[in-house]
């Protein structure tokens, strides 16, 4: 199971999506993103990505998630829909969840699937060791390389989410 | 709005715009259109009222759809030939999706249906940023991945555009839905002659921007957003008259005023490449635009309505500050005989 742990956090991942997308109350929208993220930060640390992980937890989930979830908690209403109370919701969900069964039946049971880029069975997924990345870890050199030649992107988030920000203001401002 | 951040706001638009129009990197491409759909949005909503909240949401649901369209066929692009620049898009299906992005972008059919009721729902500065800063950065991204552009797609959206630009216009009143369906028809024109010349889709970007500038300066500054209201400008300042008519009939693309030019060399060189049929439907159907252009001259410029005395005033706050209209009114209508120096661009 541990050499296909990436196709089954990703099958995870999917289905949290269907989750949140069949439109429960932002609550329980925010319960499955807290479980998507999690698995987002387990598919990258399989990838070696470790320090992009934790990164994942401290500042999506314990950061952004944690204030979304207490402004969601200030704009609740009084019967929340869950994913079983309304017919709708239900409907999409299991909708949602049937394709994504489908597409895993297709993908384990042929030797190779051809959407739109071919990749053969679920062997693809595995993650081998080629060879050695050296001494340091690449996903440490990306993010040194971020603050080094892509100092132009960091610039352009940096003002945008300033302007994120000026934006929101003015938007809930009303009159 | 406090003016600094106004500022602020409307610079940001025009930066992620930048941005779009000089990277060479698809992921910063993609940050440019986000920044830009972002600041706009305010802009949008400048007054508080809950016709432009509906128009604003509903130009950032089809904007960011079409975003995430656009980064899906980036990742595609990326993942079938590993590199993340913009020469050409190596992957016919990424390229399917990306010139469905950036038509969803430009408001092309068959993802027209947001720039009517989006349009109509803003005020008329706001419409005007909307229908023309706001085509410049998706127009440059076709321009750039125009050698792998499928045809049939293109020249079928193009077309339909035409179609839909001209019909949808016929029975309208409102000004600004007028000239949301004269965008419409526009950037069909723009983007049926981007495969074989794209020299002339920017000649003709260039062209369609100073006129519907104009136009929308002269409803601006006689503060008429109906067909109505529009004829009573003959009461207000009656040279705007003139210079409406001037302009209308410039856009419908007659011939001794600048809007025939990009119309007039899209024609011959889709008949240098050996298509006849497309260049003779798409001439018919800017009839259809031309109808509803000399409806509005007709009722504006070339007759007074039988009304009472006291209808003919027209009430007036006070009056707006108009930008470079006269230098705009000249380049709208009389730039025909500078077209030989279409051979210095490239």
């Amino acid at each position: 199971m541990m050499t296909y742990i990436v196709f089954i956090l990703s099958v995870i991942f999917v289905v949290s999506f269907v989750g949140f997308s069949s439109k429960p109350s932002p609550i329980y929208g925010g319960l499955v993103l807290v479980v998507s993220g999690g698995v987002g930060c387990g598919i990258i640390m399989n990838f070696g990505g470790s320090f992009l992980g934790l990164m994942v937890f401290l500042i999506y989930l314990g950061g952004m998630l944690v204030v979304f979830g207490y402004t969601t908690a200030m704009a609740t209403e009084q019967y929340p829909e869950v994913w079983v109370s309304n017919t709708t919701v239900m409907g999409v969900f299991l909708l949602g969840l049937l394709m994504e069964v489908m597409l895993v039946l297709y993908v384990l049971k042929s030797e190779e699937v051809g959407v739109v880029f071919k990749f053969s069975g679920v062997g693809d997924w595995a993650i081998y060791d080629t060879g050695d990345s050296g001494v340091f870890s690449e996903e440490i050199m990306g993010v040194a390389a971020l603050y080094s030649y892509g100092a132009w992107v960091v610039i352009v988030t940096g003002w945008s989410l300033l302007v994120g920000v000026l934006v929101i203001l003015e938007v809930t401002r009303g009159d | 709005m406090n003016p600094l951040i106004f500022t602020t706001i409307l610079m940001t638009v025009l930066l992620g715009t930048m941005i779009v129009m000089m990277s060479s990197h698809w992921l910063m491409i993609w940050i440019g259109f986000e920044m830009n759909l972002l600041a706009i949005i305010p802009i949008l909503m400048k007054k508080y009222n809950p016709r432009t909240m509906e128009a604003s949401t509903k130009y950032f649901l089809t904007q960011a759809t079409a975003s995430m369209l656009l980064m899906m066929a980036i990742i595609i692009n990326l993942m079938h030939s590993g590199q993340w620049t913009i020469t050409k898009v190596f992957n016919p299906t990424a390229s399917i999706i990306m010139t469905s992005a950036l038509a969803m972008k430009l408001g092309l059919t068959p993802f027209h249906f947001w720039v009517p009721e989006v349009t109509q729902g803003i005020s008329l500065t706001s419409g005007l940023i909307l229908l023309t800063w706001q085509k410049l950065a998706p127009m440059s991204i076709l321009y750039q991945i125009s050698p792998s552009i499928n045809l049939n797609i293109l020249l079928t959206m193009a077309v339909l555009s035409i179609l839909v630009g001209g019909w949808g216009g016929l029975n309208q009143t409102q000004l600004r839905k007028i000239m949301a369906y004269s965008s419409i028809a526009h950037m069909g024109w723009m983007t049926a002659v981007l495969v074989y010349n794209p020299t002339l889709t920017m000649l003709n970007m260039l062209i369609y921007i100073m006129m519907t500038l104009t136009m929308f300066m002269l409803f601006i500054h006689s503060s008429s957003t109906t067909m109505l209201s529009l004829s009573h400008t003959w009461n207000k300042t009656p040279l705007t008259t003139t210079l409406i008519l001037i302009t209308l009939l410039s856009m419908g693309g007659l011939p001794p005023l600048s809007g025939f030019m990009p119309k007039w060399m899209i024609i011959q060189e889709l008949t240098k490449n050996s298509s006849i049929i497309l260049p003779t439907l798409m001439a018919i159907m800017a009839l259809l635009n031309l109808y509803f252009y000399m409806r509005l001259t007709y009722s504006t410029s070339l007759t007074m309505f039988p009304s009472t005395n006291n209808m003919k005033m027209k009430w007036q706050f006070e009056t707006k500050r108009i930008t470079l209209l006269p230098p705009l009114i000249v380049m709208s209508s009389l730039l025909l005989p500078l077209t030989p120096m279409l051979s210095i661009l490239d």
